[in-house]
């Protein structure tokens, strides 16, 4: 269990008090896994992704420990973090395309990456690094170009590898596929695989709306909806048997291939979701729920329903409850979690 | 303001033609300044001319006769073999107070520039990425400066000062001209603090001392640059006109102190043309020189104001 998060609680500062955008949020990654983490937008995806490593003014961690190795990440405290950024835990931000410095060669910001790391062994992360840029289709001549220099494609790969390049043991990927064309998306993906494949990095948490693309690379995916897990499970059975109604209700509003637009017309969720600076009590999908009855008023716990399969619904938990002839986890679950 | 244009957005080197010496990858953006600075009438003529007024500055007080302050005997000479400029009323060379003036002039701008840039761009740079209440004080500081009259508080220090050095007059320059490079250094680093590779540089776990110098300050070099230049020519400017009213280093002679005697022994009246006008005119040369290279320059790091 290389990355343990537990009750994990990230806060915006507001004049107004703050907003929760992420909730008590608990998950674990093995080594070797990649999770998709998959929501609507606003749902807290890339907060989360960014409390793992870098948590900037107006963001603060109110509860919960990430646990990296079995060794406790301080989140909290930007100027410990320092030195486990890119060593540790490393991101590959949203912005990738546009995330090198336009005035440095991208061999010089490489060296400097190095230089406050304090890598003594230079000649051996550059070489290991010349084999990753052959690896995905570089050669060593954008060590000597600016960023401007390369396409967009070209910087995204680059930064990708800056980012792992001292196999960090946790990996972030923020939509690293969201402004590429679906065959440079494949490829992307399929550099992430390999990645992990050699051990640059040992997990990985792909943050994206697109749950096409996870489908094809990840292990595991997690559904955020309104700053909290709905569901955690494999991918084979979050496409094929999604337990929570919101999962069903994206996977549903997916396209399939060979439908035509004339045969069946693509479904959306109705509704919005809630604001996360007054979040209704209860399930924060209530509203939009088909199956929503009195007991959704409750938070519902982030169960394990099956062995992996953590879900966060009434409905889910009382019918394995039926099912298992066991009572439903009682109200003292429900009551602490409130 | 055509400059922190130029600062903020990078030269798209690699679409402008290069020319005989590009196409190397290598040093190629090093190249392609020299080859538009070789080509720059503005930069060429204004590097030209002041470094004909630098040689001058370094030789003319070793082949002067005279000291400055000497007195040669030889009152209000016209400008002959002996003395190449003539003398004063009180028969000093004005061939030797010249050279020495211009010395001078040079030392003190750069002292000036120098301690300008350097406040200016450490609260600049401190304010700006740190923002909050310490930008507030750092902004209050530079608002009080730019409101002080620094004549005033010269006069004010010099009455306490039995004698002034030029190292006080360029760093008291320096001192009282920094605010305008605090301004525009804060203002850059505010809108650059927030671009992506700023942010990048963060996530990789560099420290701010680094991402200033690395990621931030390179962003806006030919600002730096040209500003520094700038504050060369105005801190000469300002010293002169303080040696002018009297309030320059004491015991020494410049181009201001210069033109001081020859406006109280109404040199103007009398027609002594040679003790006011080579004083004037050099400083006007120097002067005028540095912000003709600047124009150059700021041609050169800026790819939109290139002639075709």
């Amino acid at each position: 269990m290389s990355v343990n998060v537990a009750n994990l609680s990230v806060a915006y500062r507001s004049r107004r008090g703050d907003v929760t955008a992420v909730d008590n949020v608990s998950f674990t990654l093995a080594d070797g896994e990649i999770m998709g983490l998959a929501g609507e937008s606003g749902s807290g995806k890339s907060t989360l992704g960014n409390a793992l490593i870098y948590l900037d003014q107006r963001m603060k961690a109110t509860g919960g420990t990430v646990t990296v190795d079995g060794r406790e990440l301080p989140i909290a405290d930007t100027r410990a973090m320092r030195p486990l950024r890119m060593t540790e835990v490393s991101l590959v931000p949203q912005y990738a395309m546009s995330a090198l410095t336009p005035t440095r060669k991208i061999g010089q910001l490489i060296t400097d990456l190095l230089k406050s790391h304090h890598v003594k062994d230079t000649r051996e992360v550059l070489t290991e690094m010349q084999r990753r840029l052959e690896l995905i289709g570089l050669t060593e001549g954008v060590l000597s170009k600016y960023s401007f220099e390369l396409s967009g494609g070209m910087r995204q790969r680059v930064t990708i590898i800056m980012s792992t390049l001292l196999n960090p043991s946790l990996l972030i990927a923020d939509e690293v596929t969201s402004a590429l064309d679906v065959s440079t998306q494949r490829a992307v993906g399929e550099m992430l695989l390999e990645f992990r494949d050699r051990g640059y990095v040992k997990s990985v948490i792909a943050i994206t709306h697109d749950l096409s693309i996870l489908a094809q690379v990840a292990d595991s995916i997690a559904i955020m909806y309104a700053g909290r897990l709905a569901e955690k499970a494999s991918t084979e059975a979050i496409v094929n048997e999604p337990l929570h109604p919101y999962t069903q209700a994206l996977i549903a509003s997916l396209p399939e291939v060979g439908v035509r637009a004339d045969q069946v017309t693509l479904t959306g969720i109705p509704g919005r979701p809630p604001s996360l600076a007054d979040p209704p009590p209860g399930c924060r999908f209530r509203d939009r729920c088909p199956f929503a009855f009195d007991r959704c008023t409750q938070t519902p716990p982030f169960e394990e329903i099956k062995p992996g399969h953590h879900v966060a619904c009434w409905k889910v938990s009382q019918e394995r409850a039926a099912a298992s002839g066991r009572p439903v986890v009682g109200q003292a679950a429900a009551e602490h979690a409130v | 303001m055509s400059e922190s244009k130029a600062a903020a957005m990078p030269a798209p080197i690699g679409t402008v033609p290069v020319g005989p010496i590009g196409g190397t990858t290598v040093g190629r953006k090093h190249n392609d300044f020299i080859y538009y600075g070789l080509r720059n009438k503005k930069l060429i003529f204004g590097l030209g001319l002041e470094l004909l007024l630098v040689l001058f500055a370094i030789i003319g007080p070793m082949i002067a006769k005279y000291g400055p302050q000497d007195f040669t005997g030889a009152q209000l000479q016209h400008p002959n073999g002996t003395y190449w400029l003539g003398t004063n009323t009180l028969g000093q060379d004005i061939f030797s107070q010249l050279a020495n003036g211009i010395r001078e002039s040079y030392l003190i701008g750069a002292l000036g520039a120098v301690s300008a840039a350097v406040v200016g761009m450490a609260l600049g740079f401190t304010a700006g990425w740190r923002g909050g209440i310490l930008d507030e004080i750092l902004q209050m500081i530079t608002n009080i400066i730019v409101m002080l009259p620094s004549l005033v508080l010269l006069v004010v220090i010099g009455s306490y000062m039995t004698s002034k050095s030029i190292l006080f007059e360029g760093i008291f320059i320096g001192l009282t001209t920094w605010p305008w490079v605090a301004r525009a250094v804060r203002a850059q680093t505010f809108s650059l603090r927030s671009r992506e590779f700023v942010e990048m540089a963060k996530l990789s776990g560099k420290r701010p001392v680094q991402i200033i110098v690395k990621d931030i300050a390179p962003n806006m070099a030919s600002y730096l640059f040209l500003v520094v230049i700038l504050l060369f020519g105005s801190s000469m400017l300002i010293a002169a006109s303080y040696d002018f009213l009297g309030l320059g280093p004491t015991g020494t002679v410049s181009l201001g102190t210069m033109m001081n005697q020859a406006q109280s022994e109404a040199a103007l009246l009398y027609h002594e043309w040679w003790w006011f006008i080579p004083p004037g005119a050099v400083l006007t040369a120097m002067v005028v020189a540095l912000l003709v290279a600047n124009v150059g320059l700021d041609e050169i790091f800026n790819p939109k104001l290139r002639e075709q």
